[in-house]
């Protein structure tokens, strides 16, 4: 602890914080252009200069930690000069077209010009015109640009694309993609959303709205387990008069967002008025029916309502994709000891040994990918991947990749735990167990060797903070529940945090609070999935179906891959039915859905607290407010592991599925800026292995009944014979088929060619 | 001492505007009087100040040719507000004053942004530019006065009759022996962008892991930041953009694209540190080189002389590969002889010998025979290890229960002592002829303390008188105990042999260790090649070539043995002057290189400055090291280097001392 003084005022730093930082906690101003809490100091802009007694001209603050005893001055006259001219620097020739500015409003350039009071102009040079950059979703401006450098760092730091960089040409400096011509990277926007000025801006909302214009509702974004802190923004339209969202904000200062969240926004589900007929016809579904099948597209309390409906009138609830993490994380905990899986996405954050394993993460799970980034940048971290595919985006942050057999995954959990449990920490019988696996057959038969293993030991030994990062390729094995046994062993009895990472926006909040049953009965209805009768929140078709409000037109909360409770808000009205109608018509009694939320099961770490209450924001330090943290009980355990059973052969074409950069679900493809089809990705390798080739039109076998037709797209960042299908655009269509194994082995055949 | 007409530099003033004929003063600086032979120069300009050789200099345009010098660096720049805007300003502002439309206004302006950019810039080269330029200002000041009131161009505004030869430099980069451009890996490194941390240092360093690790830094002796408090731990920074680069398995970062062959060929003898530096260069220039070694392995003195604790095999390995994918033909297993070379200078267009210096000295001891069992040479006992630890070639040596002795006091005595720690010695003995201070200052804190920690035994101000054998086989030494005495004269204190002092050690193993010759028999007689007092190659220590001419010497077969970033630094030089050789025939050095060469002898660093703009008092950071126990007896690497953390906390202390100077000729 480092004691100084800000201003007079007595303060304290811990070793690595900075003076501005204790700054900020203390709540004292510094001004500062460039600086973002999430990466490290960018140094560009200056005005975080202060006054340090007995130290002669300026002391950079954003980057300088504090020494015993000094006395810092924030602010003098000579300081506001200084602070002053750069800002008139940063004035000279910037474009005075803020009237058709998207940034007006909420410009740092023109907040600070104003603060500094630069009235008059004293600088000037030569002017240059230069040209505006479209990068598809992304556009730049380089007039505008104050080479603040927040987007570099951000991409480079917080995200992991690394895809723009400086162009080095002092006055002629700009932003320009990196080793390419075009941006090429995976379009989560984060760079709009740090630029302090209009130089980069989502083309979709350009000239579209002035800030101010905008209505502000913080939220959380629907589309995948991470829950992002969102804050849609909406105006009426002058041409439709409805409430539109125009687009999606977020707090760039400690968090970030993936595309698919920033721009993926207006999936609502627009309906004209409550169809009263379709309601009643609904309810006599309801009353027919003696299943309900939903997905995990769902808030805490509409799962609690279903399951207070499973009670009230004994329906089954089936829901396979959530049922097969709760299988896996109710196992894992009978054999870590507590309920939940113990780490979150700080301990990815803080991480200096990361293992990925069973997961595409980069799309699985934006989020963790982040934290990956950060932990590489910040903890120089080892990362190993492993898993059947490599990916070649993840190559900034994986320093090792393993390669496994697909279908492998038991026997590699099982080498992951022999490796790493230390034997003494085990009971005899474990002991015993892990001394007679037969590691050559794992090995072998996994692809697996004991060099990689080797390796991973020895780049592990000096490593703290440890983290086993599990994903939907174990816990949809066939063999999960073993994997998730031996999971819960790391868990317990290794210095290894594990992360099971919830395939599906809610799938955590759903296992919690529903009991699933594993088949349908005779009359499903269907919420968001396809039932005899469905409600949709993607828009009503036909008289089978009643419209429901999507995830951003309605109140409620998420539990998050961070088990934290998180509150979703209405963004945008929505006119018809909910499913607190439904169940209000079948005899509960409910004003508003959120009464729920204080009824989430304590017994399973909830809380007992109103939705009203939920907090969904950061501190000024950056501690995370949102909602609450799920607390995690204890459980009894039991250390039964089964033999590993034989690991089959995956030849020929397999087909992953996993979706594409942006998309999760039918929401995300629902969103005007991302809509996109469906194809199969793959190789040259799989196009010659499957005879196709690219923009051929083909029909893939599943092996399960299923059979789709889809367009193949020969991929060249992909190598191999697995290639990839996202499932975005099912989550109508599925019927209730077991959510299962990722990887399939198919029969594929061309059907024609659309060049 | 220069000779000049005026000039201003770290406050001495010497002003011959108004001094009678033949009574000018001199400065006590060694300005570029003469740029190159026959060119004198009309003016130098810098961060500390300007200097006029002669009458007719035209002021106001050398302010302003400053400026756009640095508006030229800035294009490899303009990363704050400051300087990037601040620059232009002040360019445009004198640009505007020297073509006659200055106001006086402009001067006004002038001055506040050469404040605001002294106060606020990011780096030394934003906050020293106006500097010069402001003295100008202040000492000749009535020619900008004559062009704003007289709205006249300056008088030599437009001629092109002056070359301006612009550099950037930084005290850390002007010490390095190879230049690297230390601030900007640094900077990599606090932007978290490892790469361009790796691609700044291979401009001049292919060696990036050797010299992330086993650098005798003397850049950190001209580190700014000591005096303010304690210097930039600049050589382990250098080890992050290269082992990124291994643990990420990327492709090689090279800092600039490989040329297309020229059609030229040049022969290189040897593979260490210089061959492999002149390989790489010359190779990403067009160039095919053929790489003779003698050994069975690449990578010279520090693949069989330094030991894998202190330079991991796989790492040093990496620096090889990484220099070979220059491309360039690599001979193992081959001396070089006279009669070869005789063939080479017909076949090859060029020859660079750096053949390194691996003839370990006597210590001058009575009885002191190289037959003797028990004596043993460090490099040849060096060899012997690293071959067997690194290659497993050759025998593993085994000193349980053995007593060795070494002489030495430099880098290779201490390598001697520490390798014979983990071959199990019982007991291990340095005798060096001076104090402790002494050889830290040859080697460094750490290796010494390290040394220490895993029990070799130090004996100061001593000596061996005579060596005692039983039927060949060395049993036990007669060690001379020294006093110093100061030198009345100031000098280096005298050695005086303390009497009575002399005692006996019984030993198994005496390593000489106390330098090491060239082993040039290998040279044509007939080429008659200079050599210099020490029996290196001469040459005339700019462009490496020898007396011969095609023929170059680099590394320590040039200088006598020493670092590997002087190998790398002359042999890069080497390398570019026999680039240019190759294309137009002449010998000569680029304009970059010749002020390279004023600067060193200017100094950048000034040990007297007082910093501003810098909280003093931030520690260095420390790296992790292997504890005593785990690492004696294995070859792990003993300094774990820095955390990402730890890292960037040192890379935050960095001030960026770039400088520009700029040579009117």
């Amino acid at each position: 602890m480092i004691n100084f003084f800000i201003d007079g005022k007595p303060v304290s730093a811990q070793k690595g914080e900075t003076i501005l930082q204790v700054a900020r906690k203390e709540g004292v101003y510094i001004p500062t252009m460039c600086y973002l809490s999430k990466v490290s100091p960018i140094a560009s802009c200056r005005l975080c200069v202060v006054e340090v007694e007995g130290t002669e001209g300026f002391v950079l603050s954003c980057q300088t930690p504090p020494t015993e005893g000094i006395k810092v001055t924030t602010n003098s006259g000579k300081l506001f000069k200084e602070r002053q001219n750069i800002m008139k620097l940063y004035d000279v020739n910037h474009p005075l077209e803020c009237g058709v500015c998207d940034k007006s409003g909420a410009c740092e350039l023109q907040n600070k010009t104003l603060e500094f009071e630069v009235t008059s102009q004293s600088f000037s040079a030569k002017e240059q015109k230069r040209e505006i950059k479209n990068w598809g979703r992304i556009q730049y401006d380089p007039n505008l640009c104050i080479m603040c450098e927040r987007c570099v760092s951000t991409c480079n730091e917080a995200i992991g694309d690394d895809a723009i960089e400086v162009f080095y040409g002092g006055y002629n400096s700009g932003i320009v993609p990196k080793n390419s011509e075009t941006l090429e990277c995976t379009e989560c926007g984060e760079c709009i959303a740090v630029c302090p000025v209009g130089a980069l801006i989502a083309t979709d909302f350009k000239y579209s709205s002035n800030a101010w214009e905008l209505k502000q509702v913080p939220s959380s974004c629907a589309h995948c387990s991470s829950a992002c802190a969102l804050t849609y923004e909406s105006k009426v339209s002058k041409t439709t008069h409805k409430r539109e969202l125009y687009r999606v904000t977020n707090n760039f200062e400690f968090s970030s967002l993936c595309g698919a969240g920033r721009f993926g926004f207006d999936f609502d589900n627009q309906v004209a008025a409550k169809n009263e007929k379709a309601f009643i016809r609904a309810i006599q579904a309801m009353e027919k029916a003696d299943t309900i099948a939903f997905d995990s597209m769902i808030t805490n309390e509409e799962a609690l309502l279903l399951q207070k409906l499973k009670t009230l009138r004994g329906y089954k609830l089936v829901n396979p994709e959530a049922q097969a993490y709760q299988r896996f994380i109710r196992t894992f905990a009978t054999h870590s000891g507590k309920q939940l899986y113990s780490a979150d996405l700080d301990d990815v954050r803080a991480a200096e040994y990361a293992v990925v394993f069973g997961s595409r993460i980069k799309t699985d799970n934006p989020m963790v990918r982040y934290a990956l980034t950060n932990a590489v940048k910040q903890q120089r971290s080892d990362v190993v991947y492993l898993h059947p595919m490599e990916d070649a985006d993840m190559l900034n942050t994986v320093n090792q990749y393993v390669k496994y057999e697909v279908g492998s995954e038991e026997g590699v959990m099982a080498l992951l735990a022999k490796a790493f449990i230390p034997e003494a920490n085990l009971s005899s019988d474990l002991q015993g167990y892990f001394n007679e696996l037969d590691e050559g057959y794992l090995s072998a038969e996994s692809n697996v060797g004991e060099e990689e293993i080797e390796t991973m030991q020895r780049r592990s030994a000096r490593r703290k903070n440890r983290v086993l990062i599990l994903g939907e390729d174990v816990i949809n094995h066939p063999r999960s529940e073993n994997i998730a046994k031996l999971a819960g062993l790391m868990e317990q009895y290794s210095d290894f945090k594990v992360l099971i990472v919830p395939p599906k926006t809610n799938s955590l909040g759903v296992a919690l609070i529903c009991d699933l049953d594993d088949t349908a009965g005779n009359y499903t209805l269907g919420y968001n999935v396809k039932g005899d009768f469905t409600l949709t929140a993607l828009g009503a078709s036909g008289e089978e179906e009643l419209d429901m409000p999507a995830l951003n037109q309605q109140e409620g909360t998420i539990t998050s891959i961070d088990k934290r409770v998180v509150p979703l808000n209405a963004a945008v009205p929505y006119s018809g039915y909910s499913l607190g109608d439904l169940a209000n018509a079948l005899g509960m009694k409910l004003d508003y859905t959120v009464q729920l939320t204080k009824e989430l099961p304590v017994s399973k770490g909830f809380k007992a607290v109103s939705f009203d209450s939920l907090e969904n924001d950061f501190a000024r330090n950056g501690e995370n407010l949102r909602g609450y943290v799920l607390e995690n009980q204890s459980v009894a355990t039991e250390t039964s592991v089964e033999e590993i059973a034989d690991i089959g052969e995956f030849n020929g074409t397999v087909v992953y599925r996993c979706n594409p950069v942006l998309q999760f679900n039918a929401f995300t493809n629902k969103a005007s800026q991302l809509k996109e089809l469906n194809v199969l990705r793959g190789s040259s390798q799989f196009a010659t292995a499957a005879k196709i080739s690219d923009n051929d039109h083909i029909s893939i076998d599943l092996g399960d009944g299923n059979i789709t037709k889809k367009v193949f797209k020969l991929d060249t960042s992909l190598k191999g014979t697995i290639a990839l299908l996202g499932s975005f655009d099912e989550a109508i269509s599925a019927k209730t088929v077991p959510y299962a194994y990722r990887f399939k082995k198919t029969k594929i055949a061309p059907v024609g060619n659309s060049q | 001492m220069s000779r000049v007409f005026f000039s201003s530099w770290r406050g001495e003033i010497v002003d011959n505007r108004h001094a009678p004929e033949g009574e000018s003063a001199q400065t006590a600086f060694k300005f570029p009087e003469e740029y190159a032979a026959d060119r004198p120069s009309k003016a130098f300009i810098g961060w500390d100040g300007f200097v006029l050789f002669q009458e007719d200099v035209d002021v106001v345009r050398l302010a302003m040719e400053y400026a756009a010098q640095y508006q030229v660096y800035s294009e490899a720049c303009g990363r704050c507000a400051p300087g990037r805007w601040g620059g232009r300003i002040l360019f445009d502002t004198l640009d505007k004053i020297a073509r006659g439309e200055g106001e006086l206004s402009d001067l006004d302006h002038l001055r506040e942004i050469a404040q605001s950019m002294s106060l606020t810039s990011k780096c030394e080269i934003g906050k020293t530019v106006p500097t010069p330029i402001l003295q100008m200002l202040e000492y000749f000041a009535d020619d900008f006065l004559v062009c704003i009131n007289q709205k006249r161009p300056s008088p030599h505004y437009g001629d092109e009759g002056t070359d301006y030869k612009a550099k950037i430099t930084a005290p850390c980069m002007d010490m390095c022996p190879d230049h690297v451009d230390i601030p900007a890996y640094i900077e990599g490194v606090r932007d978290l962008r490892f790469d361009d941390s790796l691609a700044a240092t291979r401009q001049t360093m292919p060696l990036a892991h050797t010299c992330g690790r086993v650098c005798p830094h003397p850049c950190e002796d001209a580190c700014r930041r000591t005096n303010l408090d304690q210097p930039i731990s600049i050589m382990e920074l250098k080890r992050l953009g290269a082992d990124y680069e291994t643990e990420h398995q990327s492709e090689w970062f090279h800092p600039v694209e490989r040329q297309p062959s020229i059609g030229k060929k040049v022969a290189i003898v040897g593979s260490g540190p210089a061959g492999l530096t002149a390989a790489y260069y010359l190779g990403m220039d067009g160039v095919d080189c053929d790489i003779y070694e003698e050994l069975p392995v690449l990578g010279g003195e520090v693949m069989v002389g330094v030991p894998p604790y202190r330079m991991p095999t796989h790492e040093y390995q990496k620096d090889i590969d990484f220099c070979k994918s220059a491309g360039g033909n690599y001979i193992l297993n081959t001396r070089v002889t006279a009669d070869m070379l005789r063939r080479f200078e017909t076949e090859y267009d060029a020859i660079m010998l750096a053949s390194g210096t691996r003839i370990s000295k006597k210590v001058r001891a009575t009885n002191e025979r190289t037959d003797m069992k028990g004596y043993w040479p460090a490099i040849q006992m060096l060899d012997q290890y690293n071959l067997w630890e690194r290659h497993r070639m050759g025998e593993p040596i085994d000193l349980t229960g053995k007593t060795l002795v070494c002489v030495g006091g430099g880098f290779t005595s201490m390598d001697v002592v520490r390798c014979a720690v983990r071959c199990g010695a019982k007991k291990v003995v340095m005798l060096y002829r001076r104090d402790e201070k002494t050889i830290i200052r040859n080697t460094s804190y750490e290796e010494y303390h390290e040394a220490v920690e895993e029990g070799v035994e130090f004996i100061f101000q001593s000596a061996i008188e005579e060596i005692y054998d039983e039927d060949n086989q060395l049993v036990r030494l007669k060690i001379n105990m020294y006093e110093e005495q100061p030198d009345p004269d100031g000098g280096r204190p005298q050695l005086v042999k303390m009497e009575g002092a002399d005692f006996d050690i019984d030993c198994d193993y005496l390593v000489p260790a106390v330098s090491q010759d060239a082993d040039l028999k290998y040279l044509p007689e007939e080429w008659e090649l200079e050599m210099t007092s020490w029996n290196t190659l001469k040459t005339d220590g700019k462009t490496y070539m020898t007396s011969r001419k095609g023929v170059w010497a680099a590394g320590d077969c040039e200088y006598g043995p020493m670092t590997i970033v002087n190998a790398v630094g002359q042999a890069k030089r080497a390398a570019s002057v026999m680039s240019r050789y190759l294309r137009t025939g002449k010998i000569e050095l680029s304009d970059d290189e010749i002020m390279e060469d004023h600067l060193r002898k200017l100094k950048v660093y000034n040990k007297g400055e007082k910093v501003s703009g810098w909280l003093a008092g931030l520690p260095r950071e420390h790296s992790e090291k292997l504890s005593v126990p785990d690492r004696i007896t294995n070859n792990k690497e003993v300094n774990q280097g820095f955390t990402q953390q730890e890292a960037i906390r040192e890379a935050e202390r960095c001030m960026r001392c770039y400088y520009i100077a700029m040579a009117a000729v």
